[in-house]
């Protein structure tokens, strides 16, 4: 029965910080060009 | 930079392009310039960039008293282009950071004010020779910006808490079968009530939200489906935590998932369209150059804000710059090129008295215009009013979706409420009658319904992108599958846009030896008539030319194997007393009769030939026409020409049916008039003049290097000017609309074996997870027959 709870928990801390992170990306504008994104790996950074 | 080619200035990008032009120019294949399609370069001229605009532009950034701007920047074309702005910008002292769109070619700049401020940033940009703009953005693309954000968090959201329920539905399931212990049983309820409670009131905030406006206007619609759907599952579930029966968070969950992860792609390929509006405004001037009453030739005038000038007063326009204001020509001549208003490539000649129009350009000659209406009282802004007008008027589409839901949700509620009625009468009891009603509710899934169309059409627009029509709406597909006639327009879109030499006439001359030395003449010259006739003669076949001159707007002049020779209009050769016998100007009339452009060759005082260009057609055109026939749609042309050039053109084109001459306004009225009798009209153009039937006509469709409002005007472009593409993009239309009318039939086909067992109250959870996944997974597996190309 514990080891469920403790995995179940551990299954929903990850999946929040899966979540918080692409909360993240989204509120810091991650996801607003997706276009360039494709072109700038190509870049090299001096 | 600036080259001398031929005795003429001419304008380079960079050493590369002079280079490649050198090369082509040494082995006689100029006509590459003629021939190259889309983006043609203009005079290259940066507009002087005003501090002010830029500084009233900027705004705190944070705390550290940092300031930032939004910048709009033109002559973006490629991911270079990005590159190397931003990697200038962040060399410069004082910027802090600068990141710049690719998709919208819009950027933001962070920078110290200490060390730098905004004009000075902005001019570093016209130094790279981009031309920047503040970059206001308007409130309804802001607001579009901040809906898919939204809605991204809220599927985001949605996806990772299905997930966690997915795995402990799982393991409810193999409970179900292996055995489980009630405590771990009533464990995994509650921690799946816990995880789908946000799904329900966070991501599907919006639906529920929608229901309730649904409910006060008693118009049921998708979102009542879903709210009903997810709500009744999760509410039913929490009453079996209680009694002891099977859970449905997982349904609860999925159904809000997969609507809203249609909802995302539909909203994605729409904007992913939808950035011309704010380009357009960039057509219109900022600045003028006005000159005070009273004052002479010499000085260029004092440069004012546009909206400084008023209706009377005297503007300048230099060489290369668009014109500021609508108005009257009072001094000077040139060519102006108002494609922009009409598709027609051919500049127009503007002498005194000559009307002008604001946002069109100059050609080679200065021009002194009297102000007869600026800002919203110019030809350009009574077309966008009239744009704006009619797609207010036009009233959004319903989709078949909608149709479809509007009845299936009200039946839905009847069988719901006759399951419960029914097992009353019958004598069961209460709670079990009533859970038997809400079990309808619950299977009535709208998951496969949801996912039918904004799927199909996701796919299909992607497919026609990847062919080179850009589609604006998912409903743009449904429209196009019902078209049974299209309208095409002609200058620009059945024809190139711009001249081909017709005809040479001889007199003095044999016709070989007019052209040879036409073309040598007009060796560097840059207009559309000179590339027509230079492109019919070889380079190695060009004379020399000694003693050239260039006189703008009227035509050139140069002396070869010891003779004089004049090539231009017949205005030109009149001031230089050339005369022309009767039957010479009547052949040049009958010429310009046909729509051709003429230009005269003389020797001397008498004349040694003619040429003539025209407009041709495209060269897919007929084919274009032929593959429309033979799939059954009716063709028309629609044109502003008279009818003895329309009437060549659209035989050349194979079209029988013709209009002309059309006035905009006519053109729409046509549109109109068709729609009236029945007939669904796909309406195909270019220019501003086109704009107003693109919007009446069912589904408009624009040429790629067509003009902004056009563009605006359409539901659909075509990149790159490939007529064939028309009757691509009703083959797609037809195939998209073939695949949601089988993605409905697939998820009604569900509900048909679904709802019964519920009614009958014999569904058993694992059966109805497992007949919505298949019924959903059908429809993605269907949709994606779009991908292949086999429309």
């Amino acid at each position: 029965m514990w080891t469920t709870i403790l995995l179940l928990f551990l299954s929903i801390v990850l999946g929040l910080g899966a979540w918080l992170l692409f909360v993240w990306a989204v509120k810091s504008d991650q996801f607003d060009d997706p276009e360039g994104v494709k072109h700038r790996i190509l870049d090299d950074d001096e | 930079m600036v080259e001398d080619v031929g005795g003429k200035e001419a304008v380079f990008c960079c050493p590369g392009c002079r280079n490649i032009h050198a090369l082509l120019r040494s082995e006689g294949l100029e006509g590459f310039y003629a021939r190259r399609r889309g983006w043609t370069p203009g005079p290259f001229s940066v507009p002087p960039v005003d501090p002010e605009i830029f500084a009233a532009n900027a705004r705190q950034s944070g705390p550290g008293g940092d300031l930032e701007m939004d910048i709009a920047i033109s002559g973006i074309r490629c991911a270079s282009c990005v590159w190397v702005i931003e990697r200038y910008l962040a060399k410069k002292p004082g910027v802090l950071s600068a990141r710049v769109h690719y998709a919208t070619h819009r950027g933001t700049v962070r920078w110290d004010p200490a060390r730098t401020d905004a004009g000075t940033i902005a001019g570093w940009i016209a130094d790279l020779g981009y031309a920047p703009f503040p970059g206001e953005t308007t409130e309804m693309e802001e607001s579009r910006a901040r809906e898919k954000k939204d809605l991204l968090l809220r599927l985001g959201t949605a996806a990772f808490l299905s997930t966690q329920i997915m795995m402990i539905t799982a393991g409810l399931y193999a409970g179900y079968f292996q055995g489980i212990e009630p405590s771990t049983r009533t464990l995994f309820h509650v921690v799946a009530l816990f995880l789908a409670t946000p799904v329900l009131f966070y991501s599907g905030y919006p639906f529920l939200a929608n229901t309730l406006a649904a409910i006060r206007r008693r118009a049921p619609g998708m979102d009542t489906l879903v709210f009903l759907g997810s709500f009744s599952a999760y509410a039913y579930s929490v009453a079996m935590i209680f009694t002891g029966g099977e859970v449905y968070f997982d349904t609860t969950a999925m159904i809000i998932t997969l609507i809203l992860l249609g909802r995302y792609l539909e909203a994605s390929a729409k904007g992913r369209a939808s950035e011309t509006i704010a380009r357009l405004f960039r057509l219109a001037p900022v600045r003028a150059r006005r000159i005070p009453p009273g004052e002479g030739a010499a000085p260029s005038g004092q440069v004012v804000p546009v909206s400084a000038i008023r209706a009377g007063d005297i503007v300048e326009v230099i060489p290369g710059e668009r014109v500021p204001a609508d108005g009257v020509v009072s001094e000077g001549e040139s060519e102006v090129d108002e494609s922009m208003l009409s598709g027609e490539a051919r500049p127009v000649d503007k002498g005194p008295g000559s009307r002008v129009f604001t946002g069109t350009v100059n050609g080679n000659g200065r021009l002194r215009i009297e102000v007869t209406g600026t800002g919203r009282d110019t030809a350009l802004s009574r077309i966008i009013r009239a744009v704006e007008e009619a797609q207010a008027r036009k009233s959004p589409v319903q989709g078949i979706a909608d149709r479809v839901v509007g009845v299936f949700v009200p039946a839905i509620l009847l069988v719901s409420l006759i399951a419960l009625g029914g097992r009353i009468l019958a004598g069961s009891p209460a709670v079990p009658a009533f859970l038997a009603s809400i079990s309808v509710l619950v299977v009535a899934c709208p998951c496969a319904l949801g996912l039918a169309t904004p799927l199909a059409a996701f796919l299909g627009s992607t497919e026609a992108q990847s062919l080179g029509i850009l589609v604006k709406g998912a409903d743009v597909l449904e429209k196009g599958s019902k078209v049974d006639t299209v309208f095409l327009d002609k200058t620009g879109t059945l024809t190139q846009g711009s001249p081909r030499l017709t005809d040479v006439v001889g007199f003095s001359l044999p016709r070989r030896e007019v052209l040879e030395i036409a073309a040598s003449l007009e060796a560097s010259s840059e207009h559309a008539m000179a590339n027509a006739i230079r492109r019919e003669v070889p380079r190695n076949e060009w004379r020399d030319i000694t003693g050239f001159r260039a006189y703008p707007g009227m035509g050139v002049e140069g002396t070869a194997a010891g003779k004089r020779y004049l090539l231009g209009r017949r205005k030109f050769h009149v001031s230089r007393d050339v005369t022309a016998a009767e039957e010479q100007r009547e052949i040049a009339r009958s010429l310009a009769r046909e729509g051709k452009t003429v230009a005269w060759l003389s020797e001397g005082r008498s004349v040694s030939g003619l040429l003539a260009a025209e407009d041709t057609l495209r060269p897919e055109s007929p084919e274009c026409v032929r593959r429309l026939t033979e799939k059954g749609y009716t063709v028309w042309m629609v044109t502003g020409d008279g009818e003895a050039v329309s009437a060549r053109i659209a035989g050349e084109a194979g079209i029988v049916r013709v209009l002309s001459p059309l006035t905009p306004p006519e053109k729409a009225e046509a549109v109109r008039k068709a729609r009236s009798e029945g007939s669904v009209l796909l309406m195909v153009g270019d220019g501003i003049n086109d704009a107003p039937a693109l919007i009446e006509a069912d589904v408009g469709l624009a040429m790629g290097r067509g003009t902004d409002i056009a563009l605006e005007s359409a539901d659909a472009v075509l990149m790159n000017d490939d007529l064939l593409l028309v009757p691509r993009f009703l083959a797609i239309s037809r195939n998209t609309m073939r695949i949601i009318r089988q993605n409905l039939f697939w998820a009604f086909s569900y509900n048909a074996v679904a709802i019964p067992l519920a009614v009958a109250g014999k569904l058993h959870p694992i059966v109805s997870a497992g007949l919505m996944a298949i019924s959903s997974l059908v429809v993605v597996g269907n949709s994606l027959r779009l991908r292949r190309g086999n429309s």
